[in-house]
């Protein structure tokens, strides 16, 4: 046991206490967000450049123009600029940490955000009616829209308010525009006139606009979980949940993993391991080896794990989080990080270096892929007959049980227990069967074993 | 070294007195097999407390195999083996150090903290750890290198350093599998001369190598082992007595010697050496006669008997089981050559 320990505890601080691990799994994730928070708000604010320059209208109807006229007056301009400050802080109000962030603050980055739309300068210029369109479009072809002068020609269909028969669809307007013009100067253009439109055939209908308007606005409501427990709102972030308890626990147990293979061919290729073997046994070694590997991979998963409690506490989503679902991670990581350590020493111990060990890495990269292919059909139906077998299959069960704790419909209690059970046994049976392929393979140098290779070593040791 | 440890087997006065020189290893009856290649056969060995006994052999002859089943690296298909008085190694690993020829060294961790893991893996107390390391590799001229890289290391010096780790936690019994391989003159004398410290202290060595003249040099017994099999076991004296010598050094004083010397009807074989000739006699004269003989009839400046070379009784063995004496110093060869390439 002191050897082990030993073993461990050399294993874990030439791993986890060395520069690049701390830097790879701590600074540059620190340094992201860091970025993320610092420069997204600047890049958020920078303002665009001012667009000056005229629009041409093309108005056959007679009818759009006041509407567009109205549109686009700085008034107008303005109440739009006001409408989006309330959306975007709407948008924050759902989503920004409750009780860490002022109205003010709110208020602040609402208008930041709303007001990142370009400034604009826009001159109207109404054309004759009967213009031809292909001769008025010439001005928009000489330079950018940087150089001012004609920048949007917007030519409405004659019969874009009124048809002459019911059956006849409506018409409606074409935009032509120089080159290099932001994009949100002409959706802005495009939305002013569409509204425009819309109100003159609501008018040529003998209707009020703001009356049809809001009899055509429906509010879309979040769905609400009416359980026995109360009523809880489902928020869209619920599916993607589950899948981030799963690639916690999938990238903790492949970075402890990866890390175990390394370790165990560096150990080979220099020589050293038959030193070690003088002084421990080779399961002894192996023990060790994945204990103190394992120590990383906890490591990761309860510092990536507490990063996340953080996130959702921040968001007010903790109380989505159970204490048992969160002690039954730790369980179902120990398990799945068991079975592909053990399955990485082995190939870490048969093979001479690094490239030779890709070939045999197949099924366990198979292993890790199926659970993020069987995320969504498991997502869907956490509680059908294949998520129930998936969940008692080693050795994606693990995954999958995460999956489904954390998913809308957990499964029954009873499966718990069953799949630790199952995989408590597996893991037993792999252990068994990989520690006999490292014994033999540790001492094995030349050519690099196949698969009946390592079957024979097994049958042999 | 060697009448010493005669005296000593030689008193055994009581029990305890046994029980400290009785045997660290037995090997009985030992076999090994590795798919279907026989690795080693019928091995048979004691060795005693305190011996230094030299394992020699050409590359591939078993010596390896045997020294990982008495360290129960691996394990023998057949036989028995007891090692400081336990059935196998896995029980008494803490009281032998080992240095195997593939050897190694973490190459990021620091020299002071390697031998230190490398001790306290083997049992080694932690307290007053660092000091012990200090002063051994002060000892081996390494005294800076406590907290230097293992990679920073030269080649020679990562070797001292392994040496320092199979030695660090005062073992009962020490294995050094080819321990002088790659050294220069200067450290092979600093790494001898702690071996045979070592020995002095009454540790029980064994020391496999091959390069004949190292062990004739250094040990009381050598235990030859060639295809899987060991075909001699004895100390070097004994070794020497049992296998006569055969051929005389003649330097004669004429050019003609050589020839007058070749029309002897007793004279199996004559190899001129730098102006020394290596005359091999026939079996049914003995070498005093023909020593005689030579005086009388040609002039010489010297005649003498040449004593025979482990390798000489090496091939002479090896002859006897029907292999062809310039396959077996070609085989003897390749080792140095390896050895000199590595």
């Amino acid at each position: 046991m002191r050897k082990i320990i030993r073993v461990a505890a050399r294993e874990f601080a030439s791993t986890a206490l060395t520069k690049g691990f701390i830097i790879g799994a701590f600074v540059v994730p620190i340094v992201m967000m860091g970025l993320f928070f610092v420069l997204m708000p600047i890049l958020m604010t920078e303002k665009a450049p001012k667009v000056t320059g005229t629009v041409a209208i093309v108005d056959p109807t007679g009818v759009v123009l006041p509407a567009i006229r109205e549109g686009m007056s700085p008034e107008a301009i303005q109440k739009r600029q006001e409408q989006r400050e309330a959306r975007m802080k709407e948008a924050f109000g759902k989503t920004a940490p409750k009780g860490l962030v002022s109205e003010g603050q709110m208020d602040m980055a609402a208008k930041a955000a709303a007001s990142s739309e370009p400034k604009t300068d826009l001159t109207l210029e109404i054309l004759d009616a009967a213009s031809d369109i292909e001769k008025e479009k010439e001005p928009l072809k000489s330079g950018t829209a940087q150089d001012g002068g004609r920048l949007v020609l917007v030519a409405i269909q004659p019969n874009a308010v009124t048809r002459s028969t019911p059956e006849e669809p409506y018409g409606s307007f074409d935009l032509f525009v120089k080159p290099k013009l932001d994009d949100r100067v002409s959706g802005d253009i495009r939305s002013v006139v569409g509204d425009a439109i819309l109100d003159a055939r609501i008018r040529a209908a003998g209707q009020d606009p703001e009356f049809i308007k809001a009899l055509s606005r429906v509010d879309r409501p979040d769905a609400v979980t009416v359980s026995k427990e109360g009523e809880k709102k489902q928020s869209e972030w619920q599916i993607f949940l589950p899948f981030g308890f799963m690639a916690l626990i999938m990238i903790s147990v492949m970075v402890g993993g990866q890390y175990l293979l390394t370790t165990t061919i560096e150990e080979k290729s220099n020589r050293i391991v038959e030193v070690i073997l003088s002084a421990v046994s080779p399961m002894e070694l192996m023990t060790g080896k994945i204990v103190g590997q394992m120590g990383v991979g906890l490591a990761l998963l309860l510092m990536y794990g507490a990063v996340g409690g953080g996130a959702l506490f921040a968001f007010a989503m903790l109380s989505v989080l159970s204490p048992l679902n969160a002690i039954l991670l730790v369980v179902y990581f120990i398990l799945a990080y068991f079975m592909i350590a053990s399955m990485m020493a082995a190939i870490g111990a048969a093979v001479n270096d690094l490239r030779e060990a890709q070939s045999l890495m197949t099924p366990v990269v198979l292993v890790t892929m199926l659970p993020y292919l069987l995320w969504l059909p498991i997502s869907r139906d956490p509680n059908g007959m294949f998520a129930t077998v998936a969940g008692l299959l080693p050795p994606i069960s693990p995954f999958v049980m995460v999956l489904r704790l954390n998913s809308t419909d957990p499964p029954p209690m009873w499966q718990v227990p069953a799949s630790i059970a199952i995989n408590v046994v597996a893991v037993y049976v792999m252990l068994r069967l990989t520690a006999k392929i490292f014994r033999v393979g540790l001492l094995m140098y030349g050519k690099p074993p196949n698969l009946s290779t390592l079957i024979k070593w097994v049958r042999m040791a | 070294m060697l009448q010493r440890f005669r005296k000593r087997q030689e008193r055994r006065p009581d029990a305890a007195e046994d029980e400290r020189v009785g045997d660290a290893i037995t090997v009985s009856k030992v076999r090994k097999t590795f798919g279907s290649k026989v690795a080693v056969e019928g091995m048979d060995l004691r060795v005693g407390k305190g011996e230094l006994v030299g394992f020699i052999g050409p590359n591939g002859a078993g010596k390896t195999t045997t020294i990982r089943m008495i360290m129960s690296i691996i394990f023998p298909d057949s036989g028995t083996l007891s090692v400081l008085g336990k059935p196998s190694a896995v029980e008494s690993k803490d009281r032998i150090g080992y240095l195997p020829e593939e050897r190694g060294l973490y190459r990021k961790m620091k020299v002071g903290a390697f031998l230190c893991h490398m001790a306290q893996l083997k049992g080694a107390p932690p307290t007053d750890l660092k000091r012990k390391v200090y002063t051994w590799l002060d000892r081996v001229g390494l005294a800076d290198c406590y907290k230097k890289k293992c990679e920073e290391l030269s080649k020679g010096m990562q070797q001292k350093v392994q040496f320092l780790s199979a030695i660090m936690h005062d073992p009962d019994l020490l294995i050094l599998d080819e321990p002088f391989s790659g050294l220069d003159p200067v450290n092979m004398r600093l790494l001898r001369d702690l071996f045979l410290e070592q020995h002095r202290m009454g540790r029980t060595i064994i020391f496999s190598t091959h390069q004949m003249h190292q062990a004739e040099q250094l040990c009381d017994r050598i235990v030859m082992i060639n295809r899987g099999q060991k075909v001699l076991d004895s100390t070097l004296p004994e070794i020497r007595s049992q296998h006569d010598p055969r051929t005389l050094l003649v330097e004669p004083l004429t050019p003609e010697g050589a020839a007058r010397l070749l029309s002897m009807p007793w004279v199996r074989e004559i190899a001129d050496q730098d102006g020394v000739l290596e005359v091999a006699i026939a079996d049914n004269m003995t070498p005093q006669d023909a020593i005689q003989r030579i005086v009388e009839s040609v002039p010489v400046a010297r005649v003498q008997l040449r004593r025979p070379t482990l390798e000489d009784i090496f091939v002479e063995i090896a002859q006897g089981e029907g292999q062809s004496a310039e396959d077996v110093r070609q085989s003897l060869r390749s080792g140095v050559k390896a050895e000199v390439e590595a």
